[in-house]
């Protein structure tokens, strides 16, 4: 594997660079090609599942409007990363009052996740949006739609991402496996695309880390996987259940040293593993506790304590398990 | 000076280390550390002896010091504040005993009372100290859990003193009884002791007191002069009060009754309640009524609404206490919450966690959110499986050397290995 001495991550090396490159989504990148030629770019909102190229084919159209450095004419933003929007209007404000210079007569603002805005957040963004609308134009990102208001969806070209098919998933980790002489069993590969649920990053993540490991094999990838979402959620869980709250209380603070989880990061976990049809509880149970994680998760948002809270979770875990004999 | 002029709890200071009553494994730990030091500095290079006010820290200190023959250096540590103390401090510290020189021993008094505010720099400038001190440092406090104290807490050993037997007490009043020719009832005796709670410098100076206004010493005279005072206990006495009160108001006033803020205790009420509880309805109940306190904590914290604080204090206290199902007098030892000392580690890893998606978000056009749920976890196998492929994803991406290591966990050593070789 690699003869260089330095390694990239496959998910930023396999990035498509300009719109050619760009596979599936063929209606949208067409669409788009159209704006770049025609140097007439509108405000766009992409929306689709994680994984399905959003950012990617925001970036890839700015580096065919404006060349290599086309990330001196596109601002960033990260509506996740930054949640107030003094923030975001002081960065778009900023950005927006240098001219233009060039044939482009705009800059772009990607503005990723802009689903994560709260509704008054999005009411200042869409005035942002049209007090400079003259010289830039907005891309935004979002996984749910719905939850862009609606003024904003009106003044916005929506372009729908649909999840990655399982051959054009396949057939890019082929092409990955190849260029970079890994031994890749296609089986392996099947597998790797049901557990990344059609999202293109996490697909190639999988690959490169399953890699690391040696040839890809569908034992290798099952590992990786295994290895990459700690088990000690699902252990914890299950202790507590099984009634030995000390027990699970000390795996909780392992999780929370050894991986730098936050309180709301295992109460989302916690959530997923009942879930799981490899976990063994009763239906009613797993809905009482889905009900109580929603509890602890909101008292986290407010202000609670991690350990203290997931002490409780763990501690009524254990109640339900010892009742109800799981 | 006359001795007759001395208050009593100075003139009846114990003189060799055999007058120090009911401390025999304070002593002893003390001793064998202080004799580490003859052949060279040992690895804690200070003392913080704790435990309620009035047991006798600061005496057992000087009795040894008197004992054994050393020079005692004494500073009280919440005047150390100023620039010229600390300076003075720190080349006391930093001298050799010469041959003829007598060994020095250098007593911090009262380390808890730097207050974490106004004495920003005064832990620091101790931590300092203790590092590079070529002498025996031996700080005593009240409270040694202030989370401020943790710098000296991690470099100390931790030694702790009890609160006297009653017994004791009486045993220490009626000697003195003696030795100033008064004419003391038992009962008057036993009545101070008990008032004392343990506190033996306040069990001298209300017999002082009470001999000041009649050479006979009786019940009576005590119970006119003696109040009960408040006391403040420290964190597992008031564990022990809060779980075994029999009424609400006893459950309420255990948690004021530490100095440690409401919100401090409430870790150790965290750590020990399955340390109290065994059946897992009580368990459950008593972290319910926790759980809620500590929301209450929060919404004061956002909110500023510090009418909330007695709804926590009602469930952190009754609320934990009146979560059994039946009373039960026990005993049980509350050692120091883990979290305590595993709260800096969990926010470091956190702290880790989030520059490593910092660094990454903007290379990988993500969020830090996605580089941390769909990254790093990937990165932590490859780190911790493969560390020379794991040294060139990490040269290509410039990650420190911090961030390095706690990915890679136990193969760091390895990675980084690699990565000086690849330099070159």
């Amino acid at each position: 594997m690699g003869v260089f001495m330095s390694e990239l991550l496959w998910a930023e090396k396999y990035r498509p660079r300009s719109l050619d490159e760009v596979v599936n989504q063929k209606e949208i990148v067409d669409r788009l090609k159209r704006f770049v030629s025609e140097r007439n770019v509108p405000h766009m909102l992409f929306a689709g599942p994680p994984g399905t190229g959003k950012t990617t084919v925001a970036h890839a159209m700015a580096h065919d409007l404006y060349g290599e450095n086309y990330r001196q004419y596109m601002l960033e933003l990260n509506a996740s990363d930054e949640r107030k929007i003094e923030v975001i209007r002081t960065k778009v404000k900023e950005f927006a009052r240098s001219k233009v210079v060039g044939e482009v007569p705009f800059k772009i603002v990607l503005l990723d996740e802009a689903d994560n805005m709260t509704a008054d957040a999005q009411q200042a963004l869409r005035r942002l949006m049209e007090l400079y609308s003259a010289n830039t134009r907005f891309i935004l990102t979002a996984n749910y739609p719905s939850k862009i208001i609606e003024p904003i969806q009106s003044r916005c070209a929506v372009f729908r991402f649909t999840a990655l098919k399982r051959e054009d998933v396949v057939s890019r980790l082929t092409y990955i496996c190849q260029s970079e002489k890994v031994n890749c069993a296609e089986r392996a590969l099947e597998v790797i695309y049901d557990l990344s649920e059609g999202d293109m990053r996490r697909a190639i993540n999988i690959l490169q880390a399953a890699a690391a490991l040696g040839d890809v094999t569908e034992d290798i990838v099952y590992k990786v996987v295994g290895l990459a979402h700690p088990r000690e959620v699902r252990e914890m869980l299950q202790l507590a259940l099984s009634g030995n709250f000390m027990e699970a209380r000390r795996k909780l603070r392992e999780l929370m040293i050894n991986y730098g989880l936050s309180g709301v990061d295992i109460v989302k976990q916690i959530h997923r593993e009942i879930f799981n049809p490899e976990v063994k509880i009763p239906d009613d149970l797993k809905v009482m506790i889905a009900d109580y994680a929603g509890e602890i998760q909101y008292r986290l948002v407010e202000g609670a304590d991690d350990e203290i809270q997931l002490n409780a979770f763990l501690a009524r875990l254990a109640l339900m398990g010892k009742r109800l004999k799981v | 000076m006359s001795t007759q002029r001395l208050p009593w709890i100075i003139k009846y200071r114990p003189k060799h280390v055999d007058e120090v009553v009911d401390q025999e494994e304070a002593k002893e730990k003390l001793l064998e550390w202080l004799k580490s030091w003859e052949k060279a500095p040992p690895s804690k290079k200070a003392i913080l002896l704790h435990g309620p006010a009035g047991c006798g820290k600061t005496s057992l200190v000087e009795a040894v010091a008197k004992t054994y023959g050393y020079e005692l250096f004494e500073m009280n540590a919440s005047d150390s504040r100023r620039k010229q103390d600390i300076e003075r401090l720190a080349k006391v510290a930093s001298q050799t005993s010469g041959l003829r020189a007598r060994r020095k021993i250098i007593l911090l008094d009262e380390v808890d009372g730097l207050d974490p505010k106004s004495d920003v720099g005064g832990v620091e400038s101790l931590v300092e100290v203790i590092k590079n001190t070529r002498n025996p440092i031996i700080m005593t406090a009240n409270n040694p859990y202030r989370e401020h104290l943790r710098p000296l807490r991690e470099l100390s050993e931790v030694i702790a003193m009890n609160r006297l037997k009653e017994t004791d007490v009486v045993r220490v009043l009626t000697k003195i009884c003696g030795a100033e020719k008064l004419d003391c009832d038992t009962e008057a005796l036993k009545e101070i002791a008990r008032r004392s709670e343990g506190d033996l410098r306040s069990a001298i100076n209300d017999l002082e007191a009470a001999a000041a206004l009649n050479k006979k010493v009786t019940l009576e005279t005590v119970k006119a002069i003696s109040a009960y005072r408040d006391r403040i206990y420290a964190p597992w006495e008031a564990l022990r009060k809060l779980f075994s009160a029999r009424f609400v108001f006893q459950a309420r006033e255990a948690i004021t009754s530490t100095d440690l803020t409401p919100d401090e205790f409430k870790t150790w009420v965290n750590e020990h309640i399955p340390s109290w509880y065994d059946d897992p309805y009580e368990v459950w109940r008593a972290y319910e009524a926790l759980s809620r306190a500590d929301q209450y904590f929060g919404r004061i914290v956002k909110t500023q609404n510090w009418d909330l604080l007695s709804y926590a204090l009602d469930m952190m206290g009754p609320g934990v206490a009146f979560a059994r199902t039946k009373y039960k007098g026990k005993f049980v030892a509350f050692k120091m919450p883990e979290r305590i000392k595993l709260l800096a580690e969990t926010k470091r890893s956190r702290e880790y966690r989030e520059a490593l998606a910092e660094h990454l978000a903007s290379r990988l056009l993500t969020s830090k959110a996605n580089v941390k749920s769909d990254f790093i976890p990937y990165l932590r196998v490859i780190f911790t499986n493969n560390p020379k492929y794991a040294a060139k994803i990490a040269q290509s991406y410039n990650l420190p050397e911090e961030l390095v290591t706690w990915l890679a966990g136990p193969k760091a050593k390895d990675v980084l290995a690699y990565m000086k070789k690849t330099k070159k």
